[in-house]
């Protein structure tokens, strides 16, 4: 995929405080990208710059090959944002308010009538068309706030933090409407600290700290390589204590935990596992590749291991964010 | 088609829904009103069967209702644009308007449109009002069509005077207070400082300086910056059977032929609203603004 959005060496100071630092970053066309980072780590700065509402101390962004510095009037026509407030108007309703935008954006009467039924339609919100904007919940606001980035059918949406403030049901529809924004052909760049949401409807990820992006790449990518080991997970039916016994011998097992409640309130860590108590599940942090991991199922069976589960555990995008991270701001 | 300015429509819209616009007209023409119908009381009383009554009664209305209706622009129209664009920025709306294809110009010449469509509605409203005077007659035309001007003028500057404060500060409430701050620092400021010049001069000043051309046309300008003495010198000036477009200055030794106080008055304002609106454009200007565009050339070159 080529990139949407580049950026080369951005870089903005705020006085003597260095709020981006040599910011290299590609966005492919198509994509999600969650971009991740603790409160001031330069998100909003970078979505800012993007989006033309600041200029960057040094560095160059582009967006579809447009300059957001040299041209940055042509980068609005291609740039949909969504800040992480709502701002209202007072005594106007949910048409005027996507006509108030429309209208700003050059887009004909007709066409513009058009769009806002179809919007309003795409963000569930039709039925709330002459509704004035102050009556919506929060999470109609942040819709009605999409819908209005929408109006002049951008190439690249930019959501800082769409879903703060949302209760779980409008988070919901919120990641629900951005995948189906994404089947539409629409690049999405959007920041939040709910990682495991991001984890679910992201493509691509980017982890900045400091103003310095940490890593950034295809989330499976990421996960895959920025983990320090694997975990593996083994549910063992019988054979529980001579499961335990040569994992712990085994050099490339770098620790190993025992699972379940019922290990935990009826039999010590030291004592060996009893099938009786079973089935048990271990927890294997594994630093071996994929042949040594087939070659320790491959032990475990032929010593007699009854085993139900043997998987690698799936990532968590939290872990990688802690690990990548130093917490700093 | 011809779009009208979004800003405009948006504005115009919010305004003029709801009791608030015209509980503001219905109070802004009840003290019209009362004014007109005391001193047409206070006048009436003490004229009694004198044949020239009504004469009187026509310009004392008139004069007396400019000079209110003036105050009140005076005072509400900074108050319609100081809150224009800081209130943007309170409602943090102010992002999407720079982000989207509105240019800076076209969103401080929406806030100032529509702040003027409301003021121009108050001028427009005071007319029956106003009329009352011609059926007393004493009053002519050009009066009339200088009073509406300067009204129309007094309007334009004031509104321009809150737009700059509005684009500068980031609350509405400081540049209100900042925009009212301005018109009462122009309203009292400039005949204190009449006054405080007349009084040091006194009677001591020599006619050298008096009637030089320098000190004429200095003093004319001084005395039209200020919409109340402007006007009122030119009503003076009109009642006493001189021209609406220039005044004759008489001095020892020759004669200066000064523009009318409402003429340099309308240019002083206008050439004001031009810098106010340009200094407005500027400070709304998101990221690209000169100095930062040259320091950036001049580091890529």
């Amino acid at each position: 995929m080529t990139p949407l959005v580049e950026t080369h060496e951005l870089t903005r100071r705020y006085g003597t405080n260095l709020a981006l630092d040599h910011l290299n970053l590609a966005i492919p066309e198509g994509a999600i990208f969650g971009f991740i980072g603790p409160n001031g780590a330069g998100k909003t700065t970078t979505m800012r710059i993007l989006t033309t509402l600041l200029l960057p101390t040094s560095g160059e962004a582009h967006i579809a090959g447009v300059s957001v510095t040299r041209e940055p009037r042509a980068v609005r026509r291609l740039v949909g944002f969504m800040p992480d407030f709502f701002g209202v108007y007072d005594n106007m309703k949910s048409w005027e308010y996507l006509d108030f935008f429309g209208r700003s954006y050059g887009i004909p009467a007709q066409r513009r009538q058009q769009l806002i039924g179809e919007l309003l339609e795409l963000v569930d919100l039709g039925h709330k068309r002459d509704e004035p904007v102050m009556s919506l919940s929060r999470g109609m606001k942040q819709r009605l706030s999409l819908a209005r980035a929408m109006m002049h059918d951008p190439h690249l949406l930019i959501l800082d933090e769409p879903a703060s403030g949302l209760d779980p049901r409008a988070r919901i529809e919120l990641r629900e409407l951005l995948k189906e924004l994404r089947a539409m052909g629409k690049t999405i760049m959007i920041s939040s600290h709910i990682l495991t949401e991001l984890a679910e409807m992201c493509t691509h990820i980017g982890i900045i700290e400091r103003g310095k992006l940490l890593a950034a790449g295809e989330v499976q990518e990421i996960l895959r390589t920025m983990r320090p080991h694997r975990i593996v997970e083994i549910r063992v039916v019988s054979g529980a204590a001579r499961a335990e016994e040569m994992l712990r011998t085994h050099p490339d097992v770098l620790e190993l935990r025992r699972e379940g409640a019922r290990i935990e309130t009826s039999e010590s860590a030291e004592a060996p596992l009893d099938d009786e108590t079973g089935p048990h599940t271990l927890l294997a942090d594994f630093a071996g590749d994929e042949h040594a991991l087939s070659d320790v199922l491959a032990m475990l069976i032929t010593e007699g291991v009854r085993i139900s589960h043997f998987a690698e555990q799936s990532g968590d995008l939290e872990d990688i964010f802690l690990h990548v991270t130093k917490g700093i701001v | 088609m011809l779009e009208l300015n979004p800003i405009l429509v948006k504005d115009l819209r919010s305004r003029m829904r709801g009791a608030r616009a015209y509980i503001l007209l219905t109070i802004y023409l009840l003290i019209l009103a009362g004014v007109a119908l005391l001193l047409y009381a206070a006048i009436a009383r003490d004229t009694g069967n004198d044949l020239n009554a009504g004469r009187r009664i026509g310009q004392a209305l008139f004069f007396t209702i400019a000079t209110v209706a003036l105050i009140e622009v005076c005072l509400i129209t900074p108050v319609l644009t100081s809150g224009s664009i800081a209130g943007e920025k309170e409602r943090q709306t102010y992002d999407l308007l720079v982000a989207s294809l509105l240019t800076p110009w076209q969103i401080v010449w929406g806030k100032l449109v529509s702040a003027m469509a409301f003021a121009l509605l108050l001028i427009l409203a005071i007319v029956p009002v106003m009329s009352l005077a011609f059926l007393f007659g004493g009053i002519g035309l050009t009066e009339v069509l200088i009073a509406i001007i300067g009204l129309l003028v007094t309007a334009i500057l004031y509104a321009t005077i809150g737009l700059f404060w509005s684009a500068l500060l980031q609350s509405s409430l400081g540049a209100t207070s900042f925009a009212i701050g301005t018109v009462i620092a122009l309203l009292l400021g400039i005949p204190f400082l009449i006054v405080i010049v007349t009084l040091i001069l006194g009677s001591s000043a020599p006619s050298s300086l008096l009637d030089s051309i320098w000190f004429i046309y200095l003093s004319r300008c001084v005395i039209a910056l200020h919409p109340f003495i402007a006007l009122g010198a030119t009503a003076s000036q009109l009642s006493s059977g001189g021209s609406a477009f220039f005044e004759i200055v008489r001095t020892s030794t020759t004669n200066v032929v000064v523009p009318s106080p409402w003429l340099l008055y309308t240019t002083f304002a206008l050439i004001a609203v031009a810098l106010l609106l340009a200094a407005s454009v500027r400070l709304i200007q998101p990221v690209q603004s000169g100095i930062e565009r040259k320091k950036r050339t001049g580091q890529e070159s």
